[in-house]
């Protein structure tokens, strides 16, 4: 495993531009965690107006994950990066889709909440913002891992994700039983349903970066690898 | 599995005694008391272009310079160790150096062509090898002009002076004088350094396609060239190999931090 460091490179301008896009992902990545925060605040609190914002915050999202992938070209483009400032660009280029994609899912059940589309049954609730704050600590973890190209930290983030995807499954079946109970309520439960979709998918994109910061320190690509067989992988490599 | 790239899995590992085109063992060189190449072992494999990369007095032109024995025309330059191309260790007492000359051939940094005509320049190796009939020489220098992909440009002038050529077309015509002799290696040292980025392509196209007939040692400063062209890559520094790996690796996840930080301008 080998550490990408930023500020020692000859070229002064290249060590800011690359400490610069470092930054901006990681502010990014706060964006979107405090969109997660919010989000989970106005489910609890049944807070429209705080939905809302979160509605139009995506924007601020979008525009940074376009001007980020602006800068990933503009860098390739003129300094011809090679070796591990060549992965860390690419890394950053992969991983605002993913988080771009997460901010994306997050708007998706906040616009459920400023059309009071979720259900106010506690049961249900209670259980939706227990794996939503299982989402924001993974997110937290895997932005963690990023600043600090911590592989180690972002495979112990990867299994989280085996926790949220279970839990999903029993949220699954819940709503599903709930839904064969009466016909009145399918459509407040189906978007119950979306809304637990998104969080298992925000999961997923939180796993799809952490396997990024594998590849900028390892360079390997370990996508689509159980979680099982990759220590093994990893320690072939070794 | 669907295969979308086609990319040879090149390894170094890979580089067979049969596949190998110079074969260099433990070669040590010194200028006077100043050593200048550090026990240097490497497979450079047959028609393939080998990348030499380094600081500027890491040893890369000493080396290629040692493979056809142009350091003997420096007084005070000692070396042991093999280099064996074609079974024979090219350091040998017996061994023919004009011979040796023709089969690895050199370009250099800036275009050298003689002061005589484009036809006299090509064909100059092989009159010195006593080749006189008209008829051969005619082929020989349509053969290597074309080669060079100088033919179109120069085949209605060829007994004009060298001198009015430009610079990319001087560096394509000394590519073309070194490929008269049939070589079996080109070494090539810092070959598109003088030439604009174009021309440079167009240089580096050649390469290519010269490959299939012999083997391309290049030596250049320009990272993206070696990345670009070349199929393997070895980095030196201060007279020391460091590392040998294909190029899509060494350019990639070079394995030792010198590379590293050489390759991406860190400091070292």
């Amino acid at each position: 495993m080998r550490q990408v460091a930023l500020n020692t490179h000859i070229s002064g301008t290249f060590n800011i531009e690359l400490e610069n896009l470092r930054n901006s992902v990681l502010t990014m990545g706060g964006e979107v965690e405090q969109q997660l925060v919010d989000t989970l605040k106005a489910i609890k609190h049944n807070h429209a107006g705080l939905a809302e914002k979160v509605v139009l915050n995506d924007l601020k999202i979008n525009s940074m994950e376009m001007q980020i992938d602006e800068e990933c070209l503009r860098i390739i483009a003129k300094r011809h990066p090679t070796a591990s400032d060549l992965r860390l660009i690419m890394t950053i280029s992969k991983a605002i889709t993913d988080v771009e994609r997460m901010g994306d899912e997050i708007e998706r059940i906040a616009k459920l909440v400023t059309r009071n589309k979720l259900p106010t049954s506690d049961t249900i609730k209670s259980s939706m913002l227990l794996i939503g704050e299982r989402v924001a600590a993974m997110m937290r973890g895997t932005f963690d891992a990023f600043a600090r190209q911590d592989e180690a930290a972002a495979l112990e983030v990867y299994d989280q994700d085996n926790r949220i995807d279970s839990e999903y499954k029993r949220l699954l079946s819940y709503t599903t039983s709930e839904m064969q109970k009466s016909t009145d309520d399918m459509q407040d439960w189906l978007d119950v349903l979306w809304a637990l979709r998104s969080l298992e998918r925000i999961g997923d994109r939180c796993k799809n970066v952490c396997e990024y910061v594998v590849y900028l320190t390892r360079g390997t690509d370990v996508r689509h690898t159980p979680l099982e067989n990759m220590a093994q992988k990893l320690e072939d490599l070794t | 599995m669907l295969k979308l790239f086609e990319h040879n899995t090149l390894s170094v590992d890979d580089i067979s005694e049969e596949s190998t085109a110079i074969d260099v063992r433990n070669l040590n060189l010194w200028f006077g008391n100043k050593h200048v190449l550090n026990d240097i072992s490497m497979r450079i494999p047959r028609n393939k272009i080998t990348a030499l990369i380094g600081q500027s007095g890491c040893g890369k032109s000493t080396l290629i310079s040692s493979f056809n024995r142009l350091n003997d025309l420096y007084d005070g330059c000692k070396y042991n160790g093999e280099i064996i191309i074609d079974g024979r260790d090219i350091n040998s007492r017996k061994v023919n150096v004009s011979r040796l000359r023709a089969k690895v051939g050199m370009v250099f940094q800036r275009p050298n062509p003689f002061p005589m005509s484009i036809y006299e320049n090509v064909c100059y190796g092989l009159k010195l090898q006593g080749v006189k009939v008209r008829r051969h020489l005619d082929d020989a220098v349509e053969s290597a002009l074309k080669k060079a992909a100088l033919w179109k440009e120069v085949k209605d002038r060829l007994f004009e002076s060298a001198q009015v050529l430009s610079g990319g077309q001087q560096q394509r015509l000394v590519i073309a004088r070194a490929l008269a002799l049939k070589p079996d290696i080109l070494l090539l040292d810092e070959p598109t350094s003088a030439l604009d980025p174009l021309t440079t392509l167009f240089i580096e196209e050649l390469m290519d396609e010269l490959k299939k007939q012999c083997t391309i040692i290049i030596v250049t400063h320009n990272m993206q060239q070696a990345a670009r062209v070349s199929d393997y890559t070895a980095f030196f520094h201060q007279g020391r190999l460091i590392e040998y790996a294909d190029s899509d690796t060494l350019f990639t996840m070079p394995e030792k931090k010198q590379t590293e930080d050489y390759i991406t301008g860190r400091y070292g």
